[in-house]
């Protein structure tokens, strides 16, 4: 019986299409190539079961938002939008200016396959509003197996004092320890990397997701921004203003041994034609078991139409079904947010993620918890202290703290 | 060649070379060779491929001249869902920037033409008004503007998107033209009201013919400041009045995603032309010595 | 310096009514008017006041009408990169609004003086106005790049000695933004001081001619103030465009390192709309604003009381 829902399901919504218009028009930035067609997956499914896919792309988070808001302004939102399965969903929501997709959910997702934190972070007042797409991790590091083999690095290093001497080893090669972007957002992501390692699961959602602000008294957590600052000896004198692609083709051209960042980096990679686990490696931020993760999602507006109300729940149906979820996370470089799906199609890096996910080893990234004012705070921060090596990691301890306070 | 120009009222071009002549040449090559730099590195970037553009050689010329990357950009490159290059809204970006550069360079000239001649009363604070306008950051009018152009029926529509930057472009088409106007005697204005003429005739068949250089560079300045716009573009336009700048920035605005900097290039390239074939035909109206000319005339 | 609107007789005073024969307010005048005051009261003026009003709410993603007080200003000021945005905008806008007058000034001069080709020399120096920020800011972060741009190709070809690092330091940053913007703006100034130029009267140029007057006293001392109006304008815009500065600091260094080219309209945009901090936003725009008007309001004042002063004396 559990079969045949599925296709019963299916079935039911192609019948339903004839009687309705399914159109949906769709905002999202994924404008560049991988995520293109990622998003292509998306709409072929949604097209093969009845609806009309109407492309809104806006590249770029602030252009997107600013016409999405003006929109919604306007009177005018269209059907769905992404966005981080977070505080810029759950303010509109407040407003009640989204619908909800509770039904379509829990059609679609049988309980238990999808991660409770994450079930948490799209769930309000016990109604699921959003339609998660996949989930990135933050807390990688890349590595060139050439530059490990030249510098006589037998495994990625598992701890910072493993990791430190290896970038000595690297230094001595007469190579670039570090690849670095250096551009706040990018160095914000490697933070929280290396606090998470330093810090551990709870204190990191405790700090993250509770506020518990006395984390940040903690002197763990002065020993992750010790560790942090002590990256800054390990990269080239090019960093500062860095592209995280320029970055990435260090590693790929052998030039860097590793590059700390976000598991979306892996795309790069593969157009160079860079092979997961045979020219480059991943593995976890030393010292770290879980992931940080960020979870994609649909949210849908508002429209005051009831056949938009239909295009929405059919959306919400196929991202949330098992192969699409798949087909978009690979394509994407993402980690699929159900647990219970074919994981076959995935490279080495995506394999270890999944396997953590469902040893639910994972914490909510920042992004999802806490609003786009105190992360942009924090990222404020971070750049003004890698920047700056005689900055004390008081006074960066103090304006982090800060950045709290934007609510 | 054939110089288009009239003679410069500043003296005779100079027949032999001198030292001062060679100097002077040698003052624009070297900041020519300024101005190009960015220039060469972009051409020759999108004639490369990817796995080249990844070396890093950034003056070195392409191994093989690929043409690839300039056909995508302009036909089929990809942006979300929608393959068909920066071509997709040229018409669109045409349709917008033809009336609001008329329409904007002329409400500048008007303006400040009665601000500049005839002193009517609260024209003072007008134009303090509009140059305090001319410093606030139009992202800031935003929000506002989408309630107002709602209220009106003009959201999402091209009469929207003109109506827009005719608003945003009057600090400085006024700016551009008051200040122009200062520098014309008063004397031929005088004479023109002596003559009997009224506001809109002396407007017309004195002022405009005098300001032929200011209304050329203001044009060229909405020209430019309209095309190249997308957030205005994007937020008032609708979607079928998209300018080609929005695909633009959907092909090389990314923060996660792959980035073609060859394909990159070429969009921007592709996309500046219109504009930089106005600038290079433009010096055809740059003429000289019209004010000298009437006054004796 | 700035226009001279003394030089000649106010088209409305009576003097110049007596002289017509005629005394009635211009109405025409008004009419032609009209657009103008419509887009200035309900356009800027409103958005002022809707500006000024949300500053004074918690408005975060919507503009919302919890009233707050000043609390947004405590936050604002109290904001470390607000307070070192406006230090940098100083520095920046200063070495910009002049280098741009000075280049713009000297390439306006240099094309006026009969060269061949003239279109493509002005082209040159006018189409980087015309090019998205976006991707040429990207060509002056690999130029001034010290491993791949121009210092790296100097030191190749022997050059050790050279050094062309402003990007990447903290120091010197804010000035690698400031050349990127003169290279954008300088060939907008040679334009408009190129439309003052072919405005100057041929009996001028006879004149300094027939008097001997070596060249370059010509243009210093006949030249400039005769192009008043032309750099008056030049410069507003100039420092117009210096306040709004946005895109070419996103393009060229995202305000980095650290936060050593932060400008206010960064700020206010990132607080707009990546960080959904629409009260924060508008209490810096507030700012700003208030700012402009302090600057503003008393140069143009001073002006006129000049103006009516030289007038009197005519």
């Amino acid at each position: 019986m559990r079969l045949l829902l599925p296709g019963l399901t299916a079935l039911l919504l192609v019948s339903t299409a004839q009687a309705q218009d399914l159109t949906a028009e769709v905002a999202h930035s994924w404008t560049s190539g991988g995520e293109a067609a990622a998003v292509k997956v998306i709409v072929d499914a949604f097209t093969a079961r009845g609806g009309k896919w109407v492309d809104w792309s806006v590249a770029g988070f602030e252009s997107a938002n600013a016409a999405y808001i003006s929109r919604l302004l306007a009177g005018d939102p269209p059907t769905a939008k992404t966005a981080v399965a977070g505080p810029e969903v759950t303010e509109l929501i407040a407003q009640g200016l989204m619908n909800d997709v509770d039904a379509a959910f829990h059609a679609a997702v049988p309980a238990g396959v999808v991660p409770q934190v994450v079930l948490n972070a799209i769930t309000v007042d016990g109604k699921v509003y959003m339609a998660p797409t996949g989930m990135h991790a933050g807390n990688w590091m890349f590595y060139s197996k050439p530059v490990f083999e030249k510098a006589g690095i037998a495994e990625a290093p598992k701890t910072w004092d493993e990791f430190f001497a290896a970038m000595d080893k690297i230094k001595a090669a007469g190579l670039t320890p570090i690849a670095w972007g250096g551009q706040s957002w990018q160095e914000g992501i490697v933070f929280h990397g290396v606090v998470l390692s330093t810090i551990g699961d709870a204190a990191f959602t405790k700090l993250y997701t509770d506020k518990d602000l006395s984390v940040i008294d903690t002197p763990e957590f002065t020993k992750a921004v010790e560790t942090f600052g002590k990256l800054r000896d390990y990269v080239d004198p090019g960093a500062p203003g860095r592209n995280w692609n320029d970055a990435t083709a260090m590693v790929i051209k052998d030039e860097a041994g590793v590059q700390l960042l976000s598991d979306f980096i892996k795309g790069e990679f593969s157009t160079a034609g860079e092979v997961a686990g045979t020219d480059y490696g991943c593995a976890l931020v030393p010292g770290s078991d879980s992931l940080i993760t960020l979870a994609d999602a649909f949210s849908f507006p508002k429209t005051g139409n009831a056949d938009e109300d239909a295009a929405q729940a059919l959306l919400a149906e196929v991202v949330l079904d098992p192969k699409v979820q798949a087909e978009f996370s690979v394509i994407k470089g993402s980690v699929p947010i159900r647990t219970d799906i074919d994981t076959s199609g995935f490279d080495v890096c995506a394999q270890e993620a999944i396997g953590l996910v469902k040893a639910d080893k994972i914490v909510l990234d920042a992004a999802m918890t806490l609003s786009p004012a105190i992360n942009g705070g924090f990222k404020d921060a971070v750049g003004a202290y890698f920047a700056d090596p005689s900055m004390s990691v008081e006074s960066f301890i103090e304006q982090y703290k800060a950045a709290f306070a934007n609510g | 060649m054939r110089d288009p120009f009239p003679q410069s009222a500043n003296g005779p071009r100079p027949d032999k070379v001198t030292p001062a002549r060679l100097g002077l040449y040698a003052f624009l090559v070297i900041a020519a060779l300024f101005f190009l730099l960015p220039a060469y590195v972009m051409l020759v970037t999108s004639f490369k491929s990817m796995e080249e553009i990844r070396s890093a050689q950034i003056f070195s010329l392409p191994h093989l001249f690929d043409w690839s990357a300039w056909i995508k950009a302009w036909s089929s490159a990809c942006a979300g869902v929608n393959c068909t290059g920066v071509s997709a809204g040229f018409w669109n970006s045409v349709k917008i920037t033809i009336p609001a550069t008329v329409l904007s360079v002329l409400l500048g000239a008007v303006t400040g033409y009665a601000l500049s001649f005839w002193r009517p009363p609260g024209g003072k604070i007008l134009f303090a008004a509009i140059t305090i306008g001319g410093f606030i950051p139009l992202q800031i009018f935003l929000f506002p503007m989408v309630r107002a152009t709602a209220m009106l029926g003009l959201y999402n529509s091209l009469a929207g998107i003109v109506l827009v930057h005719v608003v945003f472009g009057l600090p400085l088409t006024t700016l551009l033209f008051r200040n122009y106007y200062a520098s014309i005697p008063v004397e031929l204005f005088k004479a023109a009201r002596v003559d009997g003429a009224g506001f809109w005739r002396i407007f017309v068949s004195l002022m405009l013919p005098l300001s032929l250089p200011m209304l050329i560079v203001a044009g060229l300045m909405q020209m430019t400041g309209i095309w190249n716009d997308f957030l205005l573009g994007l937020v008032f336009a609708g979607r079928d009045n998209l300018p080609m700048t929005v695909q633009l920035n959907n092909i090389v605005t990314t923060t996660t995603g792959q980035r073609e900097y060859n394909v990159h290039m070429a969009a921007t390239v592709l996309t500046a032309l219109v504009p930089l074939v106005a600038y290079f035909v433009s010096g055809r109206w740059f003429v000289r010595g019209i004010t000298a000319g009437s006054v004796k005339g | 310096m700035v226009d001279q609107p003394a030089a000649r007789i106010p088209a409305s005073s009576p003097a110049r009514t007596r002289a017509t024969g005629r005394l009635r307010l211009p109405v025409a005048a008004l009419a032609a008017l009209t657009p103008a005051w419509l887009i200035i009261l309900l356009v800027y003026l409103g958005t002022t006041i809707w500006t000024v009003q949300l500053s004074l709410t918690n408005s975060r993603m919507l503009p919302s009408s919890e009233f707050v007080g000043l609390a947004q200003y405590e936050r604002l000021f109290g904001t470390a990169r607000w307070t070192i945005s406006i230090q940098n905008l100083l520095t920046f806008g200063v070495v910009y609004v002049v280098g741009a007058l000075v280049v713009g000034f000297l390439l306006a001069v240099a094309v006026d003086r009969h060269v061949r080709f003239e279109s493509m020399w002005r082209t040159v120096f006018l189409y980087p106005y015309a090019l998205s920020f976006i991707v040429t800011g990207l060509m002056w972060q690999w130029l001034m790049n010290p491993e791949i741009g121009i210092q790296a190709t100097m030191r190749a070809a022997g050059w050790t000695w050279f050094t062309f690092d402003w990007t990447t330091k903290s120091s010197m940053a804010i000035y690698a933004v400031a050349l990127a913007g003169i290279w954008q703006s300088a060939g907008l100034v040679m334009v408009l001081m190129l439309a003052g130029l072919r405005g100057i009267d041929a009996d001028l140029w006879r004149a300094t001619r027939i008097e001997g007057i070596p060249l370059w006293r010509t243009y210093i001392s006949i030249v400039l103030p005769q192009l008043g109006p032309s750099i008056a304008t030049a410069f507003m815009l100039l420092t117009m465009g210096a306040v709004r500065t946005f895109d070419l600091v996103v393009a060229l260094t995202n305000g980095g390192p650290g936060q050593s080219t932060e400008v206010p309209a960064k700020f206010i945009m990132d607080s707009l709309f990546a960080r959904q901090d629409l009260g924060l936003a508008t209490a810096g725009a507030t700012v700003m604003l208030a700012t402009v008007m302090a600057v503003t309001i008393p140069i143009l004042y001073a002006r006129d009381i000049w103006a009516r002063r030289r007038a009197g004396t005519i």
